[in-house]
């Protein structure tokens, strides 16, 4: 129902540390946007920037083409969900959801019928009438969506909304968002600092770090072509193996040494290299963890190392595992492929032989930390 | 097992039940002993306060029923009476009080003191906590430091200028009511501490969704705060009531000759300001004396509650 823009935005709190440095983006109307970073990264603030609970110390906020930025949060026509719930502990559920509509002064009919089939998507019916200190945790975040729902805002802002919740509630709760998302059809805004919820949910992912927007992209971009470093190991678990190594360009062809072993370059990604003039230089590598392949002695592009741990995680194996170089190195291998004289194998003091193909390398500049190819 | 080892056992068995025994016994005398005596030591001390604290009111309400007649058989003998429980019951101090003075306009005077500082006061101590906690605002740090620093100074520093003030808006004698409840409440929200405590422990989170919801502050706070705090407001009403109700210092120098402003610390005390007003009239005086302590009392008992919550509660949880 709305776009939201922001425009050079900025804010500085009283105490001079700057939060969030010059933001720009356009959301899109009925856009599923996700603000992903470590803590204190500004996205929290950033949020409650749109939502109208921090002052804008520069720059403009626009919400389907109005400026909002001197408005009260009230005047935003805006709803959120808020990492404690907060929802209103001498109300009952039924009055917590009807809490805004009845500020609005509408008709008990309509509060009515809103807050039932809230609560019926939500499936909190039953507890309509119970206080939020009788409820399990999930409950409480439900009735605090639902909260939200039956305002038919423009903007549904969500501040870390799961991150109270333990790891299979956590789960469901996702992909309620998702169904939720489709049913409700209003723009969203989802702050988090998890990567697997931004990658699951956000149509659009904003990574940031302290203060300055990372990347912004769609979750395939930036899991495929992270645009520096920090997106790089920020996005995808277990993290990115990262290498200082040279990048080499000999007869047209390029290679890279990593780990013992010269590797080969693929032909699509030479070009793409060479595309951008790109000779022999110092680099930063960078191979998630699951694209590496256990391999064998044999193979020439294949180096060895020593198995430190290997985490079983019920569908493959995380191995941490230290080069010849001394260096570690996490491999995520699915469990399903292995013989199980192989799986015996995969064990502490253990060698290895893995390999890597050039299709799946990241190259960073050295000083600036930039995707060579973006 | 062998005998060797089985022997063992039964000795380290019966060595573990000495030793536990022992322990008992240690144990339970030494708790006993110990609980007794400081037991004991407490209650004593507990007796002591409570008699020391009891005796004067066990006075006043017996002095109060008295209505032994002097030899002259006209008098009462009140004052100087050799015996505490009266010769003679009666509630004739209770009736002469009620027709014989103005203790009726006295006592109305100090309830509408009492009942207006009680809203006005709370009134504005919760709003003023309210903003403290809430609002951040230039000067906010030093208002609150220069108001907890002026709230050490005594009250009656003021007390010729506040007179004169007073007296040049003719808020002095017959419209001293007035007067008192300017005074009281215009310095209401120096008692801001405790309440903004309280407040200080409720998530701001719930004010933020609130304001989400469509709430101006106004309403944030009588919508979501308020009804939240309950212990506080009755605490804050409590205090409020009470401090009128008892003052006499203030009350004395601003309605001292005319009975239409008085409130009843000043009216009963007056009527035994004299020699001749304490020969005659002392016996009134405990009771006027009993029937202000009775409101007070029950207030406490239905909301001591809430009062020692409100008290602690700042400090703890909200």
């Amino acid at each position: 129902m709305a776009t939201v823009k922001l425009t050079n935005v900025k804010k500085i709190y009283d105490n001079n540390v700057v939060a969030v440095h010059d933001f720009n983006l356009d959301i899109a109307d009925k856009e599923f946007i996700v603000f992903v970073g470590p803590s204190g990264c500004g996205k929290s603030t950033t949020l409650r920037m749109v939502a109208g609970l921090e002052e804008i110390t520069a720059g403009t906020i626009e919400i389907d083409g109005k400026v909002v930025n001197d408005l009260q949060p009230k005047d935003r026509d805006i709803a959120m969900v808020f990492q404690n719930y907060a929802l209103y502990p001498h109300l009952t559920v039924y009055e917590n959801i009807a809490f805004s509509l009845r500020l609005k002064h509408m008709k008990e009919d309509e509060i009515y019928n809103r807050v039932t089939s809230a609560a019926e998507t939500l499936g909190i019916t039953e507890y309509l009438l119970r206080k939020p200190r009788a409820l399990s945790g999930g409950q409480r975040q439900r009735v605090a969506i639902g909260r939200a729902m039956v305002r038919d805002s423009k903007v549904f802002l969500m501040d870390e909304p799961l991150s109270n919740l333990d790891a299979k509630l956590r789960n469901q709760m996702r992909a309620e968002i998702i169904l939720l998302r489709k049913k409700i059809n209003s723009t969203f805004i989802y702050v988090t600092h998890d990567q697997t919820e931004a990658m699951t949910l956000g149509d659009r992912i904003v990574v940031m770090k302290d203060g300055y927007i990372m990347q912004v992209g769609t979750p395939t971009e930036v899991f495929e072509m992270p645009a520096n470093l920090f997106v790089a190991e920020f996005i995808g678990a277990p993290k990115m193996n990262i290498l200082d190594t040279t990048l080499e360009k000999r007869d047209g062809k390029y290679y890279v040494e990593a780990y013992g072993a010269e590797l080969p370059i693929d032909d699509d990604k030479g070009a793409a290299l060479a595309e951008k003039g790109i000779e022999t230089q110092e680099i930063i590598l960078g191979v998630r963890p699951e694209h590496i392949q256990l391999s064998h002695a044999g193979d020439p592009h294949s180096f060895r190392c020593t198995i430190r741990v290997n985490e079983m995680m019920g569908s493959e194996y995380h191995i941490h595992a230290l080069t010849e170089s001394n260096q570690e190195i996490i491999v995520r291998t699915p469990t399903m492929d292995l013989t199980r004289e192989e799986r015996e194998q995969l064990e502490h003091g253990n060698e290895i032989y893995v390999t890597f193909k050039g299709k799946v390398m990241h190259f960073f500049d050295k000083e600036t930390q930039k995707n060579l190819l973006v | 097992m062998s005998i060797e080892q089985m022997k063992t056992k039964s000795r380290v068995k019966k060595l573990v039940r000495e030793k536990q025994k022992e322990r008992r016994q240690k144990q339970h005398i030494g708790l006993k002993t110990s609980r007794i005596v400081s037991n004991t030591i407490i209650y004593i001390i507990l007796v002591v306060i409570m008699v020391v604290w009891l005796v004067p009111f066990f006075f006043l309400l017996m002095d109060s029923f008295k209505c032994d007649i002097a030899a002259d058989g006209e008098t009462r003998v009140t004052w100087q009476s050799d015996t505490i429980i009266p010769k003679k019951f009666g509630f004739d101090n209770y009736v002469d009080l009620f027709t014989k003075t103005k203790f009726p306009r006295w006592f109305i005077n100090t309830t509408l003191v009492g009942l207006a500082c009680a809203v006005l006061q709370t009134t504005m101590i919760l709003l003023m906590s309210y903003a403290l906690s809430r609002l951040r605002f230039k000067g906010r740090k030093f208002l609150m430091n220069f108001m907890l620093i002026l709230g050490m100074f005594p009250g009656f520093l003021s007390m010729i200028l506040l007179y004169k003030l007073l007296s040049d808006w003719g808020l002095t004698q017959d419209n001293s009511i007035f007067g008192l409840i300017l005074v009281y409440c215009a310095s209401s929200g120096m008692g801001y501490y405790i309440s903004k405590g309280f407040f200080d422990t409720i998530p701001r989170s719930l004010d933020e969704a609130a304001r989400v919801d469509g709430a101006t502050r106004a309403q944030v706070f009588s919508k979501v705060i308020l009804p939240l705090s309950k212990p506080i407001l009755i605490y804050t009403v409590l205090t409020a009531f009470m401090a009128p109700w008892g003052d006499f210092m203030f009350a004395s120098y601003i309605a001292h000759t005319r009975d239409v402003g008085k409130n009843v610390a000043v009216g009963l005390r007056d009527l035994i300001s004299t020699a001749s007003g304490m020969a005659d009239h002392y016996t009134w005086f405990c009771a006027g004396g009993v029937i202000v302590a009775i409101p007070i009392t029950l207030l406490f008992m239905f909301l001591q509650k809430y009062y020692v919550e409100g008290v602690t509660g700042g400090a703890v949880k909200g």
